[in-house]
């Protein structure tokens, strides 16, 4: 069983492989999308290669729920609803949606996700010791 | 041609023990690749094309799956990996028809054909895709028919699984192009194989005239394009179609 601080080794080692950043950039406050330039696709990478290190199953799109932000009945005009909100609060536990929440353009969405709400989804799913 | 051109490669066709799958299983094998191969219910055909290759020297084994299960192609997907190390290069070729005026179509006809067809290339897709994506690259070849776009009586059920793969491809292609995944469709028209038989049957050797080539074509000449896609020499070529038919598609007069 991983400590807190070997999850975030495995994560950062995941994120070098799958976006081909430095070690030095990938720290708790890094965001996947701005910081680190992740796209898309390389969410399935990601989640694929942490399924591997952390010997786990990932339900696809619980990382990042693209079809909450591509659902019309969770947007309006480019901006996430109330009910939408409320969804993606519900999916994403380990993810802090309060700044996200006072003006939540869809395309902002992507630069929510820093690296240390990734080692608290993987701590929701591993049993950490120490 | 280099015979070694795929060399190193491991491959996975589907539907590889018949028609123009096996043609791909052979034609991939004999440029240096090693192959494993779906089948469904052709046991025999699928265990001689093994036995036949294994004593060429060739890295074959064949399983049995049914494309329309999506977990089952995860499955050989991981034990693929598991044995033969990585997944390079995807063969979608498993196909049938189940051809019928609409007005007498049924359901079941319908449902069989998208499932096997469309449902069983995006099963495999899926499944390859993400260990592509891990390998950092890798080559998907669906087949799709010039049914897709050209009209035949009695095949709405056909034409529209060939369409679907094809707008499969293009759009998964732009999906996974940034990650040096390439998915490209082959477009055979008039082939000789036991399933145009039965079309041809009902046509009968008409058909020929409507070809520019006048001639039907082989499965080899579809397996030859297919691996030319798979291959690095198509290393720029993502998210087309390719008609090989002979010119059946060219149109005018």
């Amino acid at each position: 069983m991983p400590t807190k601080e070997e999850i975030f080794e495995r994560i950062r080692g995941a994120l070098v492989e799958a976006l081909g950043v430095d070690e030095e950039e990938v720290t708790p406050e890094a965001t996947l999308v701005g910081d680190l330039g992740a796209e898309s696709i390389d969410f399935l990478d990601i989640v694929f290669r942490l399924e591997k290190v952390f010997n786990i199953k990932i339900p696809r799109g619980e990382l990042f729920p693209e079809d909450v932000l591509t659902n019309s009945k969770y947007v309006a005009d480019g901006r996430v609803t109330p009910e939408g909100l409320a969804e993606l609060r519900k999916r994403m536990p380990f993810a802090n949606l309060d700044e996200f929440a006072k003006n939540p353009v869809v395309q902002d969405f992507g630069n929510l996700l820093t690296v240390a709400d990734m080692c608290r989804f993987i701590e929701g799913k591993v049993e950490v010791t120490g | 041609m280099a015979a070694t051109r795929l060399e190193g490669k491991k491959a996975l066709v589907t539907g590889g023990s018949r028609g123009i799958g096996r043609a791909c299983v052979v034609q991939l094998a004999s440029e240096g690749a090693q192959v494993v191969l779906v089948y469904q219910a052709s046991r025999d055909p699928a265990e001689a094309l093994v036995a036949e290759l294994t004593a060429q020297g060739r890295l074959v084994r064949a399983v049995q799956a049914d494309v329309c299960d999506a977990a089952r192609a995860q499955q050989v997907v991981d034990e693929m990996v598991a044995r033969e190390g990585r997944v390079d290069i995807l063969v979608n070729s498993a196909g049938i028809v189940r051809d019928g005026l609409m007005g007498a179509m049924t359901y079941e006809q319908w449902r069989e054909v998208i499932e096997t067809n469309l449902c069983g290339t995006y099963n495999y897709c899926r499944a390859a895709a993400q260990q592509m994506l891990y390998q950092r690259g890798g080559s998907i070849v669906n087949l799709s028919s010039t049914a897709a776009e050209f009209a035949s009586r009695g095949q709405v059920n056909y034409a529209a699984s060939k369409g679907g793969i094809d707008g499969l491809t293009r759009a998964m292609a732009k999906e996974f192009a940034p990650r040096k995944v390439r998915v490209n469709a082959v477009a055979p028209g008039m082939i000789d194989t036991d399933m145009s038989k039965a079309v041809r049957g009902l046509v009968g050797d008409k058909i020929k005239e409507i070809i520019p080539m006048k001639r039907i074509g082989t499965p080899e000449e579809i397996a030859r394009v297919v691996a030319f896609l798979a291959s690095d020499d198509a290393s720029y070529i993502t998210g087309q179609v390719l008609r090989v038919d002979g010119g059946l598609s060219l149109g005018g007069y």
